[in-house]
């Protein structure tokens, strides 16, 4: 099951400030993790 | 995003999972997980619409949704897992 979570940006939010927001947006959907060097797992 | 068509990229390996899906990209040996089993069916759906739009309506994503889909989209496709059709 997926959650909804409602952010309000205030109007002065800085470009930066918008972006963090979107990406902490982006991570409750997506997660993503680096196997590089799991050499030898099968 | 979402007006733009999108598809898999071909190197990209998924596993559907109860909780979403395993991607595997076997050109960046990255693995993602998409936590949410909706966000699977919008990937699945890219290959048949027109725009990432249609393929989230497609899935039943609801326009209060749109926002957070978007956002999973842009980092998958930064994440070269989609890929923009030429």
């Amino acid at each position: 099951m997926s959650d909804t979570i409602t952010i309000e940006v205030p109007e002065d939010t800085t470009a930066d400030a918008v972006e963090l927001v979107e990406l902490v947006a982006a991570d409750l959907l997506v997660e993503d993790v680096s196997i590089d060097g799991m050499c030898g797992v099968y | 995003m979402l007006d733009r068509p999108l598809r898999l990229s071909p190197d990209v390996s998924v596993r559907p999972e109860p909780f979403g899906a395993l991607l595997y990209s076997f050109g960046t040996r990255r693995l993602s997980f998409l936590k949410d089993r909706r966000l699977l069916d919008v990937v699945q759906a890219l290959g048949t619409s027109a725009t990432a739009r249609e393929a989230c309506a497609t899935a039943g994503v609801t326009p209060e949704q749109l926002a957070s889909y978007d956002a999973a989209l842009v980092r998958l496709l930064r994440t070269e897992l989609l890929q923009e059709v030429a």
